[in-house]
């Protein structure tokens, strides 16, 4: 069974198809980076899985059941475009109401288990209108814990945390992940904080998607190159073009692909009298694996 | 990835769904100053009114609104054509007040995010509809009430006298009283299909809830009972020569617009997005 189950999912606004036939399957217990661009649908999708929008077209199934189905629904937690709470509340008053929304038998205790969770338990007493950008966002992902989420859609969580906030993120997500079985999805733009997490992804462009894969699928398709900088740029090209098949230059720099004894460059390169002013060990993540994806999508 | 079980779902009844949500907005009008401001302001208007009876100077041009202190909570007869603020000026301001109330607590569930979190969560459209229209009939009432205490307040203040029979006057709070459901559901529909539009949905529910519409057709049509099926209409034929009729024909109005506009709020919830 998967979590989501998302085919030919279509949504108009006044027209024009945001979301133009998406399929989408997100596995139990995954952690589900969700990529695009701009205006790619990704929100949408989500507003849609939540039940904020109505499709135009197409299915959604969570756990095997309709997204309407008030069972399912009741163990959903989301955080969309921000907290959703009330500014003159405070962030206590803010998480009971959500506490009786979910029948929630001990709302007290489970207040602060989530306040504790996003290290804010401090704070209960403060009204929300007085909340940083990110005591925002972490407030918003209490309110998404809870009531024992099994599925958690995040949209952009990241966005306006510091450092420090990025990690406690990162550190819950895995933890409820691992503890809970509680399945995530979530986009966000900052794809490296993303890469550390996920266990699959989701790339959508267009309203469609172009790829889905698992992290060790990614891992398999992300390159490693060396980066070099010789006295000789071209002449030091040709010489490492007559023993590693990949060689190109890049911005004043030479990258020989697909190549992990290092070694055998840097002794290719000195018996052919050159001098080796840099050089770099680099692998391909994901953000340069979705560009790349991305311009090649653009020039097809 | 490590092996997961699929979690268990259990569906919450109607009951504990509606619990659920009048849990959540009980405790929303509870913890906000807006609704002890609104009781304050429906106890205030009818104490300012009456006492301005005390103003009134034997030969001057200022004149008491009424004589008798009970004519502050209903008129002596159903009044749908009015002739001067007197005639106007009774308990049916509540609902004025109360459809300001209900848009400002419908307005910020939108404004502030919330109602996404209720949508994402169990909550259905009809039962958002039904709480939201619930919790304002029970802030209306209460406001009936804080009214019907400033309205003795300041007939007492002002020294007037308090002539009425015991039951038509029962009768005619209770009648105010149940109208309350109408009302709220009424304005609970009008702020639903207005959600994106706050200066609107505040302006028609005050229009609607100042009765202009069944005043002006009163106008043409007369003092007829006709208007009594509006909500209105039976809010002001609740009166202090009210019988146990009126108070069932006011129940049985009240009911049926709610139902009315509990479906027609569903539907339209139902048929388009949240935001």
């Amino acid at each position: 069974m998967n979590a989501i189950e998302i085919t030919g999912l279509k949504k108009s606004f006044h027209g024009l198809y945001v979301l133009d036939g998406l399929n989408m399957t997100v596995p139990l217990g995954a952690i589900y980076g969700f990529i695009g661009e701009n205006g790619s649908g990704k929100s949408t999708t989500e507003k849609l899985i939540c039940g904020h929008l109505v499709p135009s077209a197409g299915h959604i199934q969570l756990f095997g059941k309709s997204y309407k189905d008030a069972g399912i629904r009741a163990r959903v937690g989301a955080l969309i475009e921000n907290a959703g709470c009330f500014p003159n509340a405070t962030i206590y008053q803010n998480l009971m109401m959500q506490a009786i929304n979910l029948n929630l038998p001990r709302p007290h205790e489970d207040i602060h288990r989530v306040l504790k969770i996003v290290r804010m338990e401090d704070g209960a007493g403060l009204k929300f209108k007085k909340c940083s950008l990110g005591m925002k966002q972490r407030i918003g992902i209490a309110m998404a814990l809870l009531g024992d989420p099994a599925l958690l859609i995040l949209d952009e969580p990241i966005n306006g945390l510091d450092t420090d906030g990025m990690r406690i993120m990162r550190e819950i997500l895995t933890d409820i992940t691992q503890s809970h079985g509680c399945t995530v999805l979530i986009s966000s733009h900052i794809l490296g904080e993303l890469e550390k997490i996920a266990t699959h992804y989701g790339i959508i462009r267009q309203g469609k998607m172009v790829q889905e894969l698992t992290a060790t699928e990614m891992e398999g398709r992300c390159r490693t190159f060396t980066t070099l900088k010789t006295g000789d740029i071209q002449r030091a090209k040709l010489d490492l073009q007559k023993l590693f098949p990949d060689v190109r230059e890049e911005g004043g720099e030479l990258r020989v692909y697909d190549v992990n004894d290092t070694e055998a460059i840097v002794r290719h390169l000195l018996d052919n009298g050159h001098t080796i002013q840099l050089l770099q060990k680099n692998r391909i993540g994901l953000e340069e694996y979705y560009i790349e994806l991305m311009s090649r999508k653009e020039g097809a | 990835m490590q092996t997961v079980l699929a979690p268990d779902f259990a569906s919450p009844t109607l009951r504990q769904r509606m619990k659920s949500m009048l849990g959540v907005d009980f405790y929303r009008l509870f913890h906000t100053p807006m609704f002890y401001i609104f009781l304050a302001i429906a106890a205030l208007i009818p104490a300012m009114v009456s006492s301005m009876g005390m103003m009134a100077e034997p030969g001057g041009t200022a004149a008491a609104l009424f004589t008798n202190a009970w004519n502050i909570v209903a008129a002596d007869t159903p009044l749908y054509v009015v002739h001067d603020i007197g005639e106007y000026a009774n308990m049916n301001m509540v609902f004025i007040f109360g459809g300001i109330m209900v848009s400002i607590f419908i307005g910020h569930d939108y404004r502030s995010g919330y109602v996404k979190q209720l949508f994402t969560t169990h909550s259905h459209k009809s039962d958002y509809m039904l709480s939201k229209s619930l919790v304002c009939a029970f802030a209306m009432a209460c406001m009936c009430g804080t009214y019907l205490l400033g309205g003795i307040a300041g007939g007492l203040f002002s020294g007037m006298a308090f002539h009425a029979r015991v039951f038509p006057l029962l009768f005619a709070i209770l009648g105010k009283v149940v109208m309350s459901l109408g009302w709220a559901s009424l304005y609970t529909f009008l702020n639903v299909i207005l959600r994106r539009q706050f200066g609107v949905s505040i302006t028609s529910s005050f229009v609607l809830g100042t009765g202009i519409p069944i005043i002006g057709a009163a106008a043409l049509v007369g003092n007829s009972p006709l208007l009594n099926v509006f909500l209105y209409g039976s809010s002001v034929n609740a009166c202090l020569s009210s019988t146990i009729v009126t108070l069932l024909t006011c129940t049985l109005v009240s009911v049926v617009w709610a139902v009315i506009y509990n479906a027609l709020g569903t539907l339209i919830l139902a048929r388009s997005d949240v935001y």
